[in-house]
């Protein structure tokens, strides 16, 4: 079994219309012991950015206290928050210094920028960067989210459409994964608010 | 410069038996997705025309669905080989089923059938994976799931093949029933119409075309009913 499976993960970002929609699942497992059902993946970086980091745990939490790091020298730097294509490249930038021996991390940036167009990508775990004009999908449910967004999502949604679309795809793509799942967190982030929503889906 | 050249360790190289290139292998895989839906009076019955191996596309309209009775129809992808292997055998034994009992075969007396023969071969498999569809003794709608070695179940709807894991959430949240486990037993048949059902299927492939290279080019669906056999075919991606 490959080491970004060890834990399971499961990781979506859509975009609607001056807003976007970032979800995950919940479960830490070591292959297919369950560990934890509250685990997070989703970290804030500032109040419209936000990145999911899908892959091996341990990763998860060195890679996001890093970019939190790099994130407040920046800010204190430049007193302003990182654009999300910045980010997206510090992000790559920093994967690709351990192209040898990665960080078993696929992240996903989503981010409002500064006049609220909304802007996700994914890269892979030595930062290949991927910009999507619809959805990015990234964790060990991959290819079930690829089916799922593919047929539930439409452009230009609403907050509220679109959190339907996302939640229905999460919970309807862990179902048919062993090693992620146990209920999902949803945030939906607009220019004047973040919606975060815990979902329940099967809890084995 | 023989003398340069490393010392072969394989001690069958000298001794007995026939050399075999260390390759070879009696299998291939030629992709391909194959989905079924059981309702009330029917059954919908789909699977895309391309066949595949490794990064080719062999043909854009090669037909994954075989018709072995007036009330069954099977769709295989995995090696074709193995499938036209599996296909005639089948016909075979339905020719003299017919002979021997003047009528043709029940859907799920066909579904055991196709087990056994599928488990008969145990340790050298048809690389098959098939969806066997049709109508029940009482003309009801029924979907058989198969593994290559012949565990098989009756669901009231089935994705095989390499767009599987791609369709069944898409199909899970759309028809998701009862757990067979459920007491008391509830109907494993969808609750759609017969158009809805083939609506659902052509979305499901044209979703699945978008990210599976092994699906493509068209989708052939075949309705079965009280009325008889519609055929339908959709273009999809050819790309």
């Amino acid at each position: 079994m490959s080491i970004t499976s060890y834990n399971g993960s499961a990781l979506v970002a859509m975009l609607g219309k001056n807003c976007f929609a970032i979800a995950s699942d919940r479960r830490l497992g070591v292959n297919f012991q369950t560990i934890a059902t509250d685990y997070q993946r989703i970290f804030e970086i500032h109040e419209k950015l936000y990145i999911g980091l899908s892959g091996l745990g341990t990763d998860v939490q060195t890679l996001y206290q890093r970019l939190k790091f790099r994130h407040k020298l920046y800010q204190l730097r430049e007193e302003r928050n990182m654009r999300p294509e910045t980010f997206a490249s510090l992000v790559s930038a920093m994967l690709y210094e351990k192209r040898f021996g990665p960080y078993f991390c696929e992240p996903i940036i989503a981010g409002l920028s500064e006049d609220n167009v909304p802007f996700i990508c994914t890269t892979d775990l030595i930062g290949a960067k991927q910009y999507s004009s619809d959805f990015v999908v990234s964790g060990t449910a991959s290819e079930s989210l690829y089916g799922a967004c593919e047929s539930m999502y439409k452009p230009d949604l609403e907050p509220d459409d679109l959190f339907e679309v996302i939640a229905q795809a999460l919970i309807s793509s862990v179902d048919r994964d062993c090693i992620s799942g146990w209920g999902g967190i949803v945030h939906i982030v607009t220019p004047d608010q973040v919606i975060t929503k815990t979902l329940r889906g099967r809890m084995d | 410069m023989a003398m340069m050249m490393p010392p072969r360790m394989n001690p069958s190289d000298s001794a007995s038996g026939p050399k075999q290139h260390q390759s070879w292998s009696p299998y291939d895989n030629n992709g391909g997705t194959c989905v079924a839906i059981a309702g009330s009076d029917y059954c919908v019955l789909a699977a895309d025309t391309r066949m595949s191996t490794g990064f080719s596309i062999l043909t854009r309209d090669y037909s994954k669905i075989f018709q072995i009775s007036d009330q069954c129809a099977l769709a295989s992808s995995g090696f074709q080989a193995d499938i036209r292997a599996l296909q005639k055998n089948l016909d075979a034994r339905h020719q003299t089923y017919q002979h021997q009992h003047n009528k043709q075969m029940s859907c799920p007396a066909m579904a055991q059938l196709l087990s056994n023969t599928l488990y008969y071969k145990r340790f050298f498999p048809y690389y098959a994976f098939n969806v066997l569809g049709g109508l029940d003794d009482q003309g009801k709608g029924c979907v058989y799931s198969y593994d290559a070695v012949g565990s098989y179940e009756r669901v009231g709807y089935a994705a095989q093949g390499s767009g599987m894991q791609l369709i069944i959430p898409v199909l899970d949240n759309q028809l998701k029933s009862a757990s067979p486990l459920v007491l008391p037993k509830r109907e494993s048949a969808t609750p759609l119409s017969e158009s809805e059902a083939v609506d659902l299927v052509k979305d499901t492939f044209a979703s699945a075309a978008e990210r599976d290279i092994y699906t493509g080019d068209g989708v052939e669906i075949i309705v079965i009913n009280a009325q008889g056999v519609q055929k339908h075919y959709m273009e999809l991606k050819k790309d």
